[in-house]
């Protein structure tokens, strides 16, 4: 079973991200601060992270930063979830190597198609 | 006996027997003490019964924000291949169970719902949207509309905006002039997203002024919104509202509307000094030839900022009429004058740089060294 954390903020938000990600079959780890999830990226090894850009303590940015300076770690995909669409921020993003930007408002199970699509393309 | 005993049994005599056989001084001092300990007594006990309450308030809060929040999750990762009314017809039911008339309840039920509709689209808005009619939240939404407190309003009608509540639009109107600056922005906001007819009648009815900040964020609603039917916002630059006029010069601009040249032209003589920079900064952007004369016709009344402005036009238009008023602030006794005039004939892609040229024999030794500067084009203007 592939493994997702999930970083975010806001608290109805992580939960129907869960809620969603543990209905289509993935196991789920979430950190509701950026601290948190740092730490638990740090501490296991994930099949996708999936995290908000603006959190308390630690930001998704940095966190992105983490995964893909870590020689282990590198080929986890790391999905940037913004309420900016600011294009200097997407380019950061990319250019600290995530792997795909969602902006809200989104689509949930367009979210999910998207999440299907990168496990499956880090199994092969 | 003990302590204790013999300490009350003590006070007791001094209030009861020997009270009245104290000199009058002492008689009210230890009135005073009385009240005193009565009082910090009952303000003890009544902290402690606040405290109580609150944190019977707390549990039942959190009771029910699990509750909720759960039921609200599972509404939202339905299946796409559900239908919509299905999935209203399996939530329905469950929802109308709750105590809607438990303000706890109530809050909690329309804040999540709002989380949800402003972070998700597709179905999940579209269900959220018919639950929050068929509870009625609606109604309610519209009653704080009607509320005196004027934050109550803006929470009604910040509901009533997310929710896309149409019909309250009549009802929000008549905030979009309030005195109150922040009833009167969120009302705005909330009028340009609600009404379907006549998104930008509250710009007739303005009076009051429409915020600097405002005019950013009811910007940022008119040029983001896909669905709104863009005007053409020379209507409103007549307006006696100098803020409405601001805000539709930059919508002018940004939706590049060039049947409001000739309203922009005669802003040109606008009393409101920031009203005529954006005007020139228009007729430069949209390069409107036809505005050139206008613009050297007020040129001379101007402040400096506007003047810079007004060459910086006349270098984007470049038609060649004015390139010897051009040449002529070169003697400006203003640098930044003079170099603004050198880089708006520079700008001319065929004559500029070979005017600059024979400008360049014809002038003292400090201008030759700006107009140096202006043709090195490794320097950014």
């Amino acid at each position: 079973m592939s493994k997702i954390l999930i970083a975010e903020d806001e608290v109805l938000m992580l939960k129907a991200l869960e809620f969603k990600l543990k209905k289509d079959g993935y196991q789920v780890d979430v950190a509701s601060d950026g601290r948190q999830a740092m730490d638990k990226v740090r501490e296991n090894t994930y099949d996708l992270i999936l995290t908000d850009i603006m959190m308390p303590f630690v930001g998704g940015m940095e966190i992105l930063s983490y995964i893909k300076n870590d020689p282990i770690k590198n080929a986890t995909p790391v999905l940037l979830i913004s309420a900016v669409g600011l294009e200097n921020i997407v380019l950061e993003g990319f250019r600290l190597g995530a792997d795909d930007f969602i902006y809200k408002p989104f689509n949930l199970n367009e979210l999910s198609v998207r999440i299907k699509r990168y496990i499956k393309q880090n199994v092969f | 006996m003990n302590f204790f005993e013999t300490f009350f049994d003590y006070i007791k005599e001094t209030y009861t027997e020997r009270l009245l056989y104290f000199p009058s001084n002492i008689r009210v001092s230890l009135l005073i003490i009385l009240f005193c300990v009565v009082a910090t007594l009952e303000l003890y006990l009544y902290m402690a019964f606040r405290r109580l309450r609150q944190a019977n308030e707390k549990l039942k809060f959190e009771k029910w924000q699990e509750y909720i929040s759960n039921m609200l999750a599972n509404l939202i990762i339905f299946d796409e291949s559900d239908k919509t009314e299905d999935i209203v017809g399996h939530f329905y039911p469950k929802m109308k169970k709750l105590p809607l008339r438990n303000p706890i309840v109530n809050k909690l039920l329309i804040s999540e719902m709002l989380v949800y509709h402003k972070n998700f689209t597709g179905k999940i808005e579209e269900v959220l949207s018919i639950l929050y009619r068929k509870l009625g939240l609606d109604q309610k939404s519209k009653q704080k509309i009607n509320n005196r407190n004027w934050e109550i309003k803006i929470e009604g009608i910040r509901e009533a905006s997310e929710m896309g509540i149409s019909e309250i639009a009549s009802e929000i109107i008549k905030y979009t002039d309030d005195e109150n600056a922040l009833l009167r922005m969120e009302a705005q906001a909330a009028y340009i997203k609600l009404s379907e007819n006549d998104p930008f009648h509250f710009l007739d009815r303005a009076q009051e002024r429409i915020l600097d900040w405002h005019q950013v964020v009811l910007f940022e609603i008119i040029t983001k919104n896909k669905k709104l039917s863009i005007p053409s916002f020379s209507k409103w630059l007549h307006s006696p509202n100098d803020t409405v006029v601001l805000l539709c010069l930059k919508l002018v601009e940004h939706f590049m509307q060039f049947d409001a040249a000739e309203e922009v032209e005669r802003l040109l003589k606008h009393h409101n000094s920031r009203i005529v920079k954006k005007s020139v900064e228009i007729i430069g952007k949209l390069e409107l030839s036809d505005a050139e004369e206008h613009m050297f016709e007020v040129y001379f009344d101007q402040p400096e900022e506007i003047k810079l402005e007004i060459l910086n036009a006349l270098g984007k238009i470049s038609s060649g009429n004015y390139n010897d008023f051009l040449s002529s602030r070169i003697y400006s006794n203003h640098i930044r004058i003079k170099r603004e005039a050198l880089y708006a004939i520079k700008r001319d892609p065929e004559k500029g740089e070979s005017r600059l040229r024979e400008l360049y024999h014809q002038t003292t030794l400090e201008n030759q060294a700006l107009i140096g500067h202006v043709l090195d084009n490794r320097i950014k203007s």
